[in-house]
């Protein structure tokens, strides 16, 4: 080759580039030298890449909300009074919405979910029927570790019930009948002596009321008075019992009406509030927190941790962009998408972020 | 029961329940059963497993054998139903009333005159035709939770 076109292909391999330098994070991982550190392991996601930083930024924005402070912005003048108090306003937070999907209240991570209702850490949740009644047929009976590749006319016959690599015993819904059936008794006798209206949340209520077991999370969002929402509800093995129930004592009525006016409320009436939605999964939840949050012109936060794509134009598989496009994540808002099972990503969230000793939580 | 104690009652069985428990998985189809207080013939029975619903449970659709209504019930398949005792049973019948009752012979040799003329169109007509042309008629009347009511018809006189 000769010496132009040696030069010429030089500069097309070798094109000057621009420095990133303290621009953007050097890539660096854990280096096991310094021992079995596991914070200094979660830290070190933030520079290892693809989705470890991602999960990193998550706990990044996770921290964000909840250390933010009304105080950390600066008041209009002509401000009330309220406004310009300063213990008042250094104690309005974000307000947190929790969603997730039933299989992970099948799995550990209701544990987790426990954990943040108990110390009054999220404001409202929403989840779909699988994510009420697996919470309360745990203090039943358990749900087992069985195998994604178990064959399901031997597990039907043995009368087990795979969801994923878990097993639950038809018994544990044989139990829940039997525990739910009574209770759905006396809701009826209380909406037709009482006229009390049951919508899905004062229905949830109720359970967390009448488990009173404090493994689980609907026991401590009730004492604590954190609304649970479950739009859909009757898409579930409670749907089933209401199905039953309706022939042997029919007439309970249950108000969606009522529960759209609570959740939408939620968002609406937030301000001065923030807002942060931290969504595990696709789905109702998912959907149903984004529309809510739509109402007061988009959320200030959002992490999203779940598997799904957004190639087939699905809800689920959206990124958080798509919904700064209809209004329900502000485009000032910081947001990202952890692609992850968060059976794996969110334990190690909410251990640098809700769980980690240096947050305070008002009680 | 001694006799002293004996009480008559124009209609069923005196003291004799009306209804007997039966195991809601054991009644089929052609079976009876009661549904919201009424004795119900069972056109469809179908099971649905032990499952995420909880407990076994049988589907019944049923028509209630007086008024011809569909009614429907889902019992865990474990528990007791309630299934009425249906009787049936012939009277000759020998009159019928302005007023829409019929008088009927009993086996004893009584009359039996509670009875209304049914309601279903065919019958009353087939009822009314034959009588008015003189035909020997036999009725069945079925009795089930204290109602009766004409179910059938047999012409029983000379061709």
């Amino acid at each position: 080759m000769d010496e132009i076109g040696l030069k010429a292909a030089h500069s097309a391999v070798f094109k000057d580039s621009d420095s990133l330098e303290g621009i953007c994070t050097r890539i660096e991982g854990y280096d096991f030298n310094q021992g079995v550190n596991y914070s200094g392991l979660l830290k070190s996601m933030l520079s290892t890449g693809f989705q470890a930083s991602n999960l990193g930024e998550a706990i990044e924005i996770v921290n964000n909300m909840i250390n933010w402070r009304l105080s950390d912005e600066t008041i209009a003048e002509n401000g009330s009074e309220k406004e310009n108090d300063p213990t008042y306003i250094e104690s309005v937070r974000t307000k947190v919405f929790l969603g997730f999907t039933s299989n992970l209240i099948s799995s550990g991570i209701r544990e987790t979910v426990r954990y943040l209702t108990e110390h009054r850490m999220v404001d409202v949740i929403v989840t779909t029927t699988g994510g009420i009644e697996e919470d309360l047929i745990k203090c039943l009976s358990p749900t087992y570790k069985g195998d994604f590749s178990l064959p399901g006319a031997e597990l039907r016959s043995r009368g087990l019930n795979r969801i994923g690599n878990l097993l639950v015993p038809n018994d544990n819904y044989c139990r829940f009948e039997d525990w739910i059936i009574p209770i759905l008794d006396q809701m009826l006798k209380e909406q037709l002596e009482e006229n009390v209206l049951w919508t899905p949340s004062k229905l949830i209520a109720r359970l967390g009321r009448e488990i009173n077991n404090d493994s689980s999370y609907l026991y401590w969002a009730f004492k604590n008075k954190i609304p649970v929402f479950c739009p859909g509800l009757t898409d579930g093995s409670l749907g089933d019992m209401l199905y039953f129930h309706s022939f042997r004592s029919p007439g309970l009525i249950i108000d969606l009406v009522q529960d759209v006016r609570a959740m939408n409320s939620e968002a609406v009436l937030a301000s001065p509030r923030r807002t942060g939605m931290i969504i595990l999964g696709g789905g109702l939840p998912k959907h149903h927190i984004c529309n809510a949050n739509m109402m007061r012109n988009g959320a200030d936060y959002a992490v999203y941790i779940n598997t799904a794509q957004e190639y087939d134009g699905s809800d689920s598989g959206a990124r958080p962009d798509e919904a700064v496009s209809w209004g329900k994540i502000r485009d000032s808002a910081r947001t990202v998408k952890v692609h992850c099972d968060a059976t794996i990503a969110f334990p190690l969230l909410v251990a640098e972020t809700f769980a980690s000793g240096s947050k305070k939580f008002s009680a | 029961m001694s006799d002293e104690e004996h009480h008559f009652e124009s209609k069923a069985d005196a003291g004799a329940s009306k209804t007997y428990p039966q195991q809601a998985g054991t009644i089929r189809k052609n079976g009876y059963i009661v549904i919201k207080g009424r004795p119900c013939k069972v056109v469809e029975v179908s099971t649905s497993k032990t499952g995420k619903h909880g407990h076994a449970k049988c589907h019944f659709v049923a028509i209630d054998i007086f008024t011809a209504k569909k009614l429907e019930d889902i019992v865990p398949s474990s528990h007791n139903c309630d299934v009425p005792h249906v009787n049936r049973t012939d009277y000759q019948l020998i009159d019928i009333s302005e007023d829409g009752f019929v008088s009927l012979l009993t086996d004893s040799g009584d009359t039996k005159d509670d009875l209304r003329l049914p309601t279903d169109e065919n019958l009353l007509k087939q009822i009314k035709d034959g009588f008015a042309d003189g035909k020997d008629l036999v009725v069945s009347v079925m009795s089930a939770m204290g109602e009766e009511q004409i179910c059938a018809l047999k012409d029983i006189g000379p061709k």
